[in-house]
């Protein structure tokens, strides 16, 4: 279990194989988590927030709209209090006040995040389509998490994930929309559904650091009892220097 | 990429910076390279600069936003960390045109980078809140 709540942090992290010594911890650069409604990205920010929060390096900001209806089962282990004690959730009713928040960050007092996530990006953006306030929005929460990263002190970079609702056949002016935004997230995480198996949900998550390292892809899988799998996908295609033909089925 | 240079940029502000380190004056083969990459905003980025236009504003928080007195009197904020400006042309040719790769008051600040050479200004958390708020009727 612990090994899956690891490779989650790598999979959100966007470090992917890069390995990391204790005291140096690389936050890994900002990463947009992608896919239609229900494909589980607050799932998946919400057992980011719980492993970050294990790591004991800072609290977690959590921001989204509306509180969460339920709080989403994580990989293995059951809700550890303490961990949840240190993710701060805060609910910016609209843009104008998630703008607010972002500008005033400096203001607060305590110490820094060591991760910041927001949830429903598309929602605050629906409010102020145009581009010039896309950038803007993005452009701070990057100007933020820079911020906490500074207080932090050396060695102490603050992570950002930003989660976007997008649509299966999104058109025109969702596509420039997205261009832009993945000009302040060069890393994104596409989730995609999956042919699920009996009681369960599948999603396949592909981690495109963008220049950053090969893509890799992860099979995250939502079980009945709420509980979520993640696994590295099967697949040997992507390796050119592999002689034998793949065989599906295969797990690493 | 709003978030870095690319390389070749890098590598000509990083030559920059190294030769007006030793004579603090800008070679003429970099001025014709930032006149190749960028064309006319370079000249006038490099004018900003020399006006002493570019406020380098921060407040006890260690927090910090840039400032630039644009040539028609009008002041546009620049974020410090990515790449973002409050005028027109930031929102026209960078984002929606995409055939710029800065606007003059972004790149006027890497050069006022190099050039070390930046008026500052210290202001406190609240204010730098405000600063950071754009408001819209700036946009206007």
């Amino acid at each position: 279990m612990l090994r899956m709540a690891e490779t989650l942090r790598r999979v959100l992290s966007g470090y992917s194989a890069v390995e990391t010594r204790e005291d140096t911890v690389e936050a890994g650069p900002p990463l947009l988590l992608l896919g239609a409604p229900g494909s589980g990205k607050t799932a998946l920010l919400f057992a980011a927030a719980l492993e970050a929060a294990g790591e004991g390096r800072g609290p977690v900001l959590f921001l989204t709209r509306r509180p969460l209806q339920s709080l989403p089962r994580s990989t293995g282990a059951a809700l550890d209090p303490l961990r949840l004690q240190k993710i701060r959730f805060q609910y910016p009713p609209s843009t104008r006040e998630l703008l607010r928040l972002l500008c005033s960050a400096h203001e607060a007092p305590g110490p820094a995040p060591s991760l910041l996530l927001l949830d429903g990006l598309e929602e605050y953006l629906a409010e102020d389509p145009g581009p010039q306030e896309a950038a803007y929005l993005a452009a701070l929460l990057l100007d933020t998490v820079a911020y906490f990263s500074h207080r932090g002190g050396p060695n102490r970079d603050c992570g950002l994930i930003v989660a976007l609702q997008t649509q299966e056949e999104g058109d025109s002016g969702e596509a420039l929309q997205l261009a832009l935004l993945q000009r302040y997230f060069p890393a994104q995480c596409w989730l995609r559904p999956d042919a699920p198996g009996p009681g369960e949900c599948r999603m396949r998550a592909c981690l495109e650091p963008s220049g950053l390292g090969p893509r890799t892809e992860w099979c995250v899988t939502f079980q009945l009892d709420g509980e979520m799998k993640i696994t590295r996908w099967p697949t040997q295609a992507y390796d050119p220097s592999s002689v034998k033909s793949s065989s599906p089925g295969g797990q690493p | 990429m709003a978030v870095a240079l690319p390389a070749v940029v890098e590598e000509l502000l990083s030559e920059m910076a190294t030769a007006v380190k030793e004579s603090a004056r800008i070679p003429d083969e970099h001025l014709l390279s930032l006149k190749f990459i960028f064309g006319s905003s370079a000249i006038q980025a490099l004018d900003l600069v020399d006006r002493q236009s570019i406020t380098l504003i921060s407040s006890p928080s260690g927090r910090h936003v840039y400032q630039v007195l644009g040539s028609s009197g009008k002041t546009y904020t620049c974020l410090a960390s990515c790449h973002y400006c409050s005028c027109p042309a930031f929102a026209f040719s960078v984002l929606r045109k995409g055939d710029s790769l800065l606007c003059k008051h972004l790149l006027a600040i890497y050069l006022s980078q190099v050039m070390r050479t930046c008026q500052q200004l210290s202001v406190s958390d609240k204010q730098l809140t405000d600063l950071l708020l754009i408001e819209k009727k700036q946009e206007a």
